[in-house]
């Protein structure tokens, strides 16, 4: 039953997809940072997540945890030591800033890259996965755990939606990506919901890197094609749009899947890079994307 | 046109007059060394032209690098071209690649720009990687000739490649052409108020960007005796060459050029940490572009305040 | 005898942008020899007519014709090229080339393979350069420059191709009066050498001695043309940049609380880059007060309340309640209670009105956030039946109701109100009259009103400061206003 495999499998890829762009998505409309070191936090988050949960052997779920912890300290050393700094900078001209922080944090990623190859060699390992075993759905044998991936990762979505339109706090972020400037007149700290924003991000990419880690293995070499994916997701989604971004993810996600299983795994980014080529030739807001 | 002042003009001719007396005292490490700084200078400068003068950044310098090492590679060892014709042919296919990738890509702006030269390098890598069969893939390509078996020459070489393409670069940025390109670059409304094209203009400065770093690829192929993607069609290696400009001095064509050996030198002599020199490099790099922006050449006076 | 054929003519030339329409259907023409101002204020349309002659914005409809030729929806390069030179508002020199080498650029052809000048061509710049004053500064970068040189060096780049048509944006924005005849004379001189000239301004003043005829715009139509003398006593344009005419109002002498001022400014400077836009300014607010300060656009009221609120750095001292300012941030100092209304408003257009107020009441608990919300709508009734469309289609007179409510939601001590009647119709400004009125009546809130239409913003005001070219010029009761300052406001 290929058919009902490449359904499961593209949509729990999709839906990790999916998080981990909607954190980088979240970090845009936002920060107005595409941050180019998207790979290394999720791939330092699944080396974490290896080495305390297996390597270490304390176990899945407190390597999960590490996981996560180490994805939302990578996140908030990005903001801290490169992007913040940059931004603050009187030394760079203001219409520099932008390119200024797309090559600070590309650089990062390429450190982080490098560290992760020095600490652990670039050998690809993979995570515990929190639930062994396998299930039986229609007569396809799939890991349990793929289904907990989707579960999860469907929980905090719409935890993280529930947060940005029923708190208040969460509000707070939602107006910062409409209109930074109004929160400022309204007497909000700009610098604290930055900080916040970040976190939240580190948050979402440490989960979705510690289930990617389990469900496709990670590794240092896994950075620059994570980083490639999302931000396929994100432009084809349009950026600054979350539903685009949803939506962009899963059919990036089932394309994949498709490659991988029909044509070969190993091929199986080239028709998303296409796809990100055309769509930046053709629509360059993406599907929903506000120009 | 004011090119360059008579002193600095003369420090440049004293420091490659002293550059080209080096084989007779070092050894073949120092010049392989400083080969390959070469080369990586030229990539620098180019990069500078299309940055620091159009205006344009382009993430993914070694699409254009890989395509000249690629197409003279592949000239040499299928095709049987001698050495001064695969490196034509190289320069050529990079020049080709860089206006293909460059005139619909100008259309868009900001950020979108600098992702499709990213992605473009992403797509070079796999297409080595399909088409195993006349790339060598991963593995590489290696090539039947090479400039020299010994270090000397290549070095000769690389130093007068080095020279010349510097001159010319230099000449180009500080021309009428370059005025022009720094306007559109710069303020793109300014310099269609003047009545300039600035499309047309950039198109040109991506083609010069693209001959430069074809060429230089091609040299590097018929220096290394190999094309692989590890050494010209990485990303990483794409981030150094924008490190490069920004650590010497970005809108000067020579900082390219001085940030290049200052990486690669700096690379050699951590070398005995190990794998984590390339590491410690990038930091310093990054330390070095958020606190001096303006990089080495910026230290000087005669710049500040420009 | 024949009537010179125009240099430049526009036929019901018309741009809408989605649903706003920037210029209606507007016939104009500029004859060589000629000076003409174009005047209005922010909204009127004037920049958006400039920038379709320049080729910056495409028409919607309409022709422009210069010499006779239809140049309208050209690329700006071949605009350029035919003949039609820009000084832009704010100076853009190339910060690496030398004084001479910017004029250079303009004299260079079109052609990617070039790498010489042409032959004569540093000659002819340097001559530009002397008749616009930069003799003395050939070889200096910009970044050295003086401000005016600055300018100078815009208008040099401008004439480089010997256009036949100058369009210059605010020519006298940020100079000193002997550099405002200065360039006055510069600008002759380009009328004598047959070229024609537009210049366009907030205020018919400054183009009064130079301008030989002006026309006023108006929400994107021509409410006037003539000679400057007349355009400035034209009706519709008084009533349009005064709101009427400026009658004396007889009101009861507040009584002033002693004790300590409530906000206190001493010698106040902002400069945007070399451009002064506040210069050494100082005044004092009372706890109660309603102060207003009336001026054109650009002459210095928005920086002066941006610098007020921290929103752009500036020198000199602010003392608030009695305390010094110190190094603090824009979030600060409005939660200290000095909240602004902008004149953009800055709403957070996709969120609904309720969002919108209740995201500025965050700090309060429900049961106050209830209470205030009552008081807004009785204020201002019409967002209570709107309360849950996105703000950002509501009408301009609702959002701007909406951008005070919300202001106001904060309990502000000092409220700066910026420019609230910009383009909005007379009836809404009835309406917003009676909710200050009220505002008045039923709280003691200190309100800071900055605006241009001095029939709106006299009646409420217990002082009148009125700003002119960055400084304050005059100031008194509003009783002596009409007076005092009222005939050379315009």
């Amino acid at each position: 039953m290929l058919a009902l495999q490449i359904l499961i499998d593209g949509f729990a890829i999709s839906t990790l997809y999916a998080l981990g762009a909607l954190g980088f998505t979240l970090i845009f409309g936002v920060s107005g940072v595409l941050n180019l070191a998207h790979g290394g936090i999720l791939v330092v988050a699944a080396m974490i997540a290896w080495y305390v949960g297996t390597s270490l052997g304390f176990g899945a779920i407190e390597g999960a945890l590490a996981g996560i912890v180490a994805g939302i300290l990578i996140a908030l050393l990005t903001y801290l030591a490169v992007v913040r700094p940059i931004n603050r900078s009187r030394a760079i001209p203001a219409r520099e800033r932008e390119l200024f922080v797309l090559t600070a944090t590309l650089l990062w990623g390429v450190m982080i890259e490098e560290a992760l190859s020095y600490i652990f060699t670039n050998s690809p390992v993979t995570v515990l996965p929190l639930l062994p075993g396998t299930i039986d759905i229609a007569g396809v044998r799939t890991p349990s755990n793929e289904l907990l991936t989707a579960v999860i990762a469907w929980a905090v979505m719409i935890a993280l939606w529930l947060f940005v339109n029923r708190t208040k706090l969460g509000r707070q972020l939602l107006a910062a990506s409409i209109n930074p400037r109004a929160l400022t007149l309204l007497g909000f700290e700009l610098g604290t919901i930055y900080l916040l924003v970040w976190l939240i991000y580190g948050l979402l990419a440490g989960i979705a890197g510690v289930l990617l880690g389990s469900f496709l293995g990670t590794g240092a070499d896994y950075i620059p094609g994570l980083t490639g994916s999302a931000f396929t997701i994100v432009i084809l989604g349009g950026l600054g749009s979350v539903s685009g971004t949803l939506i962009a993810a899963y059919l990036i996600g089932y394309i994949e899947t498709f490659t991988a299983y029909l044509i070969s795994p190993s091929l199986r980014e080239i028709p998303a890079l296409i796809l990100l080529i055309l769509v930046l030739y053709l629509r360059p807001q993406g599907l929903l994307g506000r120009r | 046109m004011r090119v360059i002042t008579p002193s600095k003009a003369i420090v440049l001719v004293l420091v490659l007059a002293a550059l080209a007396l080096l084989p007779l005292g070092a050894n073949g490490y120092i010049l392989g060394v400083l080969t390959t700084a070469f080369y990586f200078a030229v990539f620098a400068m180019s990069w500078d032209l299309l940055f620091g003068y159009a205006g344009e950044v382009n993430f993914g310098p070694t699409f254009l690098i890989g395509l000249g090492a690629y197409g003279a590679g592949m000239a040499n060892a299928l095709l049987h071209a001698p050495v001064p014709l695969a490196i034509l042919i190289g320069a050529l296919a990079a020049v080709a690649g860089g206006v293909a990738l460059a005139i619909p890509a100008l259309r868009l702006s900001g950020p979108y720009l600098g992702l499709i030269t990213l992605v473009a390098v992403l797509l070079l890598q796999q297409a080595i990687v399909i088409f195993a069969g006349v790339t060598g893939g991963e593995i590489g390509l290696s090539v039947p000739d090479v400039l020299s078996i010994d270090s000397g020459p290549n070095y000769e070489y690389a130093l007068a490649f080095m020279a010349v393409s510097g001159v010319i670069l230099s000449l180009i940025a500080r021309s009428a052409l370059g005025m022009i390109l720094q306007a559109a670059g710069q303020d793109r409304i300014a310099a269609e108020a003047l009545g300039f094209n600035p499309t047309r203009h950039k198109i040109m400065a991506f083609a010069i960007s693209a001959l430069f770093s074809g060429l230089a690829g091609a040299f590097l192929v018929f220096y290394l005796g190999t094309a692989s993607v590890s050494a010209v069609v990485d990303i990483a290696i794409g981030v150094r060459v924008i490190i490069a400009v920004v650590l010497g001095g970005r809108r000067t064509i020579i900082g390219g050029a001085i940030g290049a050996v200052f990486l690669i030198v700096a690379g050699e002599l951590l070398r005995p940490i190990g794998q984590l020199s390339d590491f410690v490099v990038a930091l310093i790099a990054l330390i070095v572009i958020v606190i001096q922006p303006d990089g080495l050449l910026g230290l000087l006076p005669a710049r500040r305040g420009a | 005898m024949n009537a010179p054929a125009p240099r430049l003519e526009t036929t019901r030339l018309h741009k809408r942008f989605g649903g706003l329409i920037a210029v209606k259907s507007c016939d104009l023409a500029v004859y060589p020899g000629e000076i003409m101002g174009l005047i209005g204020p922010n909204g009127s349309g004037k920049s958006t007519i400039m920038q379709m002659i320049m080729g910056v914005v495409k028409p919607t409809s309409g022709d422009i014709l210069l010499d006779g030729i239809s140049i309208a929806g050209k690329p700006v390069y071949e605009i350029a090229r035919a003949g039609v030179g820009i000084v832009f508002q704010h100076s853009r020199p190339l910060r690496l080339q030398t004084v001479l080498e910017n004029i250079l650029l303009g004299l260079l052809p079109d052609r990617i393979t070039r790498l010489r000048p042409p032959q004569g061509a540093v000659a002819r710049a340097t001559l530009i350069a002397e008749e616009c004053g930069l003799a003395g500064v050939l070889h200096r970068l910009p970044a050295t420059l003086p401000f005016a040189d600055l300018r100078r060096l815009e208008l040099a780049k401008a004439i480089a191709r010997d256009p036949g048509l100058i369009l210059i944006d605010e020519p006298f924005a940020g100079l000193t009066r002997g550099e405002v005849t200065d360039f006055a004379n510069l600008i002759s001189r380009f009328r004598t050498q047959g070229r024609a000239v537009v210049l366009v301004d907030h205020n018919v003043k400054s183009l009064v001695s130079l301008a030989d005829r002006a026309i006023a715009l108006y929400l994107g139509e021509k409410i006037a043309e003539g000679t400057p003398a007349q355009v400035m006593r034209d009706e519709t344009v008084r009533r349009v940049y005064l709101g009427g005419a400026i009658t004396a109002q007889p009101r009861a002498a507040r009584e002033v609380p002693s004790g300590p001022k409530l906000l206190e400014v001493e010698n106040l400077s902002v400069f945007y880059g070399k451009a002064q836009a506040l210069d050494q300014v100082s005044l004092t607010i009372e706890a109660g007060e309603f102060v207003s300060i009336v001026g054109l656009n650009g002459a210095g009221k928005t920086s002066l309340f941006n610098a007020i609120s921290g929103l752009i750095p500036s020198t000199g001292t602010i003392r608030w309640n009695g305390t010094t300012r110190r190094r603090t941030t824009p979030g600060a100092i409005a939660r200290a209670g000095i909240v602004q209304c902008p004149e953009t408003r800055e709403l957070l257009g996709a969120m609904s009105v309720a969002d919108n107020l209740r995201l500025a009441a965050q700090r309060f608990d429900r049961a106050e956030t209830a209470q205030r919300l009552d008081w807004l709508y009785t204020l201002f009734p019409i967002l209570k039946s709107r309360v849950d469309q996105e703000s950002r289609t509501l009408s301009g007179g609702e959002q701007q109701m909406l951008a005070i409510a919300r202001s106001l939601m904060l309990k502000p001590r000092l409220l700066i109100l910026d420019e609230p009647t910009l383009g909005l119709a007379p009836v809404i400004l009835g309406q917003l009259s009676e909710a200050l009125t009220r505002l008045r009546e039923t709280t003691d809130i200190t309100i800071l009103l900055g605006e241009q239409n001095v029939t709106f913003a006299l009646p409420h005001a217990d002082r009148v400061y009125v700003i002119e070219h960055a400084r304050f010029v005059w100031q008194g009761p509003p009783a002596r206003f009409a007076a005092e300052a009222g005939e050379g406001y315009l």
